[in-house]
This record gives C-alpha cells, structure tokens and sequence, in this order.
C-alpha cells in the first residue's frame, strides 16, 4: 500500500456502525467526516471534495445508491465504497453498474476496510493521474497538430485559414498587416510569422504604439544619439536596430501620430532610418507586422491614417477571427487554461462540467481569449475541486443567452471591442472577483431601476477615472480591471486633456 | 447459543485499542437504549414504517458488533412478509440485546489493557 492519505466521507446512520468505522480508520491518517443521512452526503460530497466515500445503502431520507447515481450523473469521481449488510449479490452488481469503486459487505475486519479504501483511493489517483496525462497530451496535441498552431488553440475553420495564411506568408518578405479585436491574439500571430520564417533565428521585437507617448515614439523606433534631448544621457538603440534581421511587430499602428507616420514610411520604403539627433542614416533588413483591432481602410478614409504607408504595410492581410466566431475552439481554449493554472495553483480542477461548457459556449465573449484566460484563472484560484461546475463561473456568463451565429469573419469594428461594451452599472457594488463586462444594455423596459443614463463616452470617462482612482493611479492594474489594454487609458486621458486644453485656451 | 458471534466481536477487540472497542460498546449500548425504546414505541403506536426504521438500524447496531441473534430478530421484524407480531418479535429482541451485551462487556474486561 502506497499509504497516501486524504478525505473520507462516512455515511452512516447507525451510531455504531459509524462508530466502528471510524475506530478503523483512526490511525490511518485520513481526514474523516462522518454524515447520516443522503442528503447530508451528498452536500458535503459536493462541497468538501472527498476523495473516498464510505456510503452505507440504507439511509433514513433516501437510499445510498440514489446518493451514488446523482454524484455520479454530477460527474464526480470520488472513490465510492458501497458497505451494507445482508447484500446480495444483485445488490452489487446494482452498485458497481450505478459507479461504485467497491462493494463491502458488513460486518467488516478492519484489515478488509483498510485494503478496500486504500485500493479505491489508488484507483481513484490513478484515473486523476490519467485525465491529467490526456488533458496535457491533448494540449500538447493541440501546439503541434492542427488543434493549434504555434502557440495558437483552435481547430476551427477560421483558425485553420489563420494558420494556412501564416504558413504561406511566413517565408516570403512580404509585410503582414494583423486586424482583429482586442484578446484575439494579434502579438500571438505576430511571433508564429516570425517563427515560421527563415528569420527565426534572429530578434522578434514588439512595439505597442499606443502605450508609447507620442513624443518618445520616434525614439522608441529609431533610438536616439546622446545629447539628442533632455534626457537622452546615453545613445540607445530603437527597436528598428534591435529587429536588425529579424522581424519589427508594431502593435496599435492606428495609434501612430501622423508625423511619425511619414518617418515611419520612409522607414518602410527605404530600410534605412535616422535616429533621434543622429546626423546619418541607418540601413537594417527589417521585415514589417503590424496589428490594429481597427478597421485599417476607415482610418484612411478618415484621415488617420497615411494611405502610401497603408498600401506599404498591408501587404498580406491575416484577420484574427473573434473568440465567438470560433465555435467549440473556445472550450479546446478553455480546456487548456484550466490544465495550465491548475498546475501553476497547485490545484485539482481536471474538466468543466456540461453545463459550466454550456455557459462557456454561450457567451459572446467580448474580451475574447484574453477575457476567457481571466475567466479560467479567476475560478481556478477562487474555487476548488477536480470539475469546473457552472455556479464557480461569473454570473455575467451564466446571464447570458444563447449566443448569436458566429459572425463572418469580417474587418473589426474601428472602435476596440472592450469599449464598445456598455460599463458596468453605477447602482452595482464592485465585485471582489473579477467580473467579466456585462451583456451589452438591454432594451429600456428591461433595464434596471437608478442606472443614470448619460452619453456612452462619459460614462466611459467615469468608469476609466474610477478605475484609476480604484488602483491609486496605476494604468496596467486599471486596464486590467476594465479589459483594455493600457495603451488605450494613455489614449483617453491624452484625448481629455487635449480637449480640456482647448475649451480653456 | 452465543449472543455474540466471538470471530466478528473478537476480531474487533484484536483490531482496535481497548479504549476504542469500549467506546464501540457503550456506543452500541447507547444504540440498543434508544432503539429499543423506539421500537416499542411504534409498534404499541402501530407505526410501521417507525417500527421498520428502528429494527433496520438495530439489526445495523447489532451486526456491527457480531451480536447475530439481535441482527436475525430485528431482520425479522424489519421483514413485512415476516408472520411474527410485534408483540412477538419485541420480547425475543429485548432478551437478545440483554445478553449481547452481557457478554461484550465480559469481552471488553478480557481484552488486553482492561
């Protein structure tokens, strides 16, 4: 016997009986709880997680097998002992067909109950110990087949166009344009570009225009010379030196102030650049991505963005799909999140059950795969146990209805998904877990009595300011609380003082 | 014939530390009082789903410790098809909890630490 030890649930309505159960099992080193009645076991069954479950048969309110079928049928997997007196042997074979680890017929010698329960909680590891093994392998499936694809989970038709287009495009030159709503994973595709190209061996370096402060940009990008500005004490190098042979990932390109641009686009034409106060040019061999989670065609009609550097950079066009156009990708996704944070949380959890995967498919998803990581983590670290049960998800999820058809995989929308979303509403205290956005606002008759209805963008200003005020000033945690990125607080409250600069000047 | 059947009750007293097999009987004495009390008081009530309830967890009480006459007669008045009243079955439980538990407090005393 390995010796191991864990929890045991007695179930046993006979004082005696219990009595000398637990006289058996005291210096086994379990940590035993004793119930009478079903409904008692299967309360504590749900909520304490037994490994091993002691059930008598006949109980005062209902029969232990009906307790065995319903923990079964819940998908439990704890190790069940049926004990019972007078058993026959249909009665075993009623409970072992119904899910039983054992069958132990009363009275019992402790050597008996001893073997038996260690023998259920061996097998009962050991089934543990191999959903884990396949839940990994089918991870480790998903990287390497295509389930997934460097680094990327999902079978999907959208998926597999994904990474078809990575593959084709991935040793060419070319420069690759990524669209997709924020949390689709556009840095993800970015690098499996690089790492399916010959560049690979070389830097992949990222940049996120929009969490860089207009007047650093250019630095950022090209380096500066000692001396070049206040500040600058030492020569450093830009990211456009730094990817010298390898591949320049510019994130929130729709970001980039149009001065920049035109540097930008000599860049792009020339492969030669000028760092900040330098008096010569650089040439490097830099192959171009860029992302946006804006429509790129829109901001060049509206004047945002240079049209000559559009045509330069959108050269091969990859569109990551949104999380809820990807069908059952989202429970491959789910699946693995759940088998990476258990382990990194030292916890249990192995599955989610049927209904926790129904909620799961039935959110939109608005945050996309970054908002479903937090999802899967949020549970892991609040809630334990070895199935993911419906009630430990958000209750935003568990409101939600039925999804829509997954949309065509179409150009996103020019505003980021995550502001979109209507804001949480003032009469709602602030949840002390993380709580997903809620569904966009329902119709005026459905909605909630004291939500103080004002323009979208200012109740955007107020829920940014809040979250600001919430973290002492700290943009990563407020983005994080609001689902955003950083970079798009930056862009706010650049965006405010602009304004409030030019009502006062 | 014996109240007690010795290989269940003296394998419990080999099994288990004296204090914890004293603990089991005075906890099956303690059962024995309230079920017997139980017991009677349904069957002059004419409950019988209370009368079943009291001889099935008697019979429980009883094989636990090896006290096989008490189990087969509260087996007997859990059973519905059984012929034997009440008025009958009770009498015979009663002698037969009596000397179960004569002869496991004798047992206990023998039992090494006593």
């Amino acid at each position: 016997m390995s010796g191991a030890t864990g929890r045991v649930l007695l179930v046993e309505d006979t004082p005696t009986q219990a009595e000398v159960a637990k006289a058996h099992l005291r210096d086994l080193g379990h940590e035993i709880r004793a119930v009478e009645t079903a409904t008692e076991a299967l309360e504590v069954a749900r909520s304490w997680d037994p490994d091993a479950i002691l059930l008598d048969l006949e109980l005062p309110d209902f029969s232990g097998l009906e307790v065995l079928k319903t923990l079964r049928a819940e998908g439990s997997e704890t190790a069940v002992i049926v004990i019972t007196a007078n058993a026959s042997m249909n009665t075993a074979v009623e409970v072992m067909r119904a899910g039983a680890t054992d069958f132990l017929p009363k009275p019992y010698p402790k050597a008996k109950l001893v073997f038996t329960l260690q023998n259920a909680m061996e097998k009962r590891a050991l089934v543990i110990e191999k959903r884990a093994l396949e839940s990994e392998l089918q991870a480790a499936r998903a990287l390497t087949s295509r389930q997934g694809f460097m680094g990327f989970i999902g079978a999907s038709p959208a998926m597999q166009a994904v990474y078809r287009t990575i593959e084709n495009v991935a040793a060419s030159r070319a420069n690759i344009f990524i669209t997709g709503e924020s949390g689709t994973g556009k840095e993800l595709a970015a690098e499996a570009v690089h790492k399916a190209s010959p560049r690979a061996g070389k830097p992949f370096v990222a940049l996120n225009c929009g969490a860089i402060p207009r007047d650093l940009l250019e630095s950022e990008i090209f380096g500066h010379v000692k001396g070049a500005f206040t500040g600058a004490t030492e020569t450093r190098l830009g990211a456009a030196k730094q990817a010298d042979g390898g591949t320049l990932f510019l994130d929130e390109i729709g970001e980039m102030p149009l001065e920049m641009q035109v540097k930008l686009l000599r860049f792009v034409q020339t492969g030669s650049f000028q760092p900040v106060g330098g008096s010569r040019p650089e040439k490097v061999d830099v192959r171009f991505v860029c992302a946006t989670n804006r429509d790129p065609l829109a901001e060049v009609e509206a004047g945002r963005f240079r049209e000559d550097l559009y045509y330069r950079l959108y050269v091969v066009p990859i569109e990551l799909p949104p999380l809820r156009a990807r069908g059952q990708d989202v429970l491959l996704i789910a699946r693995a999140f759940l088998t990476q944070f258990s382990r990194e949380e030292r916890k249990r959890f192995r599955s989610f059950t049927p209904e926790a995967e129904g909620a799961i498919l039935a959110y939109p998803w608005p945050g996309n795969v970054r908002q479903l990581q937090n999802v899967v983590r949020n549970v892991v670290v609040l809630h334990e146990g070895e199935r993911v049960e419906a009630a430990m998800l958000p209750a935003t999820l568990l409101r939600a209805g039925p999804r829509a058809a997954p949309a065509p995989a179409a150009i996103p929308t020019a505003i980021p998904t995550a502001l979109a979303e209507p804001a949480m509403p003032a009469a709602e205290p602030a949840p002390a877990a993380w709580q997903p956005p809620p569904e966009p606002a329902p119709a005026p008759s459905a909605e909630p009595a004291g939500i103080e209805i004002m323009p979208l963008a200012e109740m955007e200003r107020r829920l940014i300011l809040a979250a600001l005020d919430q973290t002492g000033q700290d943009v990563p945690r407020a983005a994080s609380l609001l689902e955003i990125n950083p970079s798009t607080i930056y862009r706010k409250l650049q965006s405010w003082r602009g304004a409030k600069q030019r009502v006062t000047a | 014939m014996s109240a007690i059947d010795p290989s269940i009750a003296e394998q419990l007293a080999q099994d288990l530390p004296p204090a914890d097999f004293r603990r089991i009987i005075e906890t099956f004495e303690d059962d024995l009082g309230r079920l017997a009390v139980q017991l009677e008081a349904a069957a002059v009530a004419g409950n019988w789903d209370g009368y079943q309830r009291a001889a099935h967890s008697l019979a429980g009480a009883a094989a636990a410790v090896g006290a096989v006459p008490l189990e087969k007669a509260a087996r007997v008045a859990m059973d519905p098809r059984s012929p034997h009243p009440p008025a009958v079955v009770v009498p015979v439980i009663r002698d037969c909890a009596v000397a179960a538990l004569r002869e496991l407090a004798a047992l206990a005393a023998r039992s090494p630490g006593a």
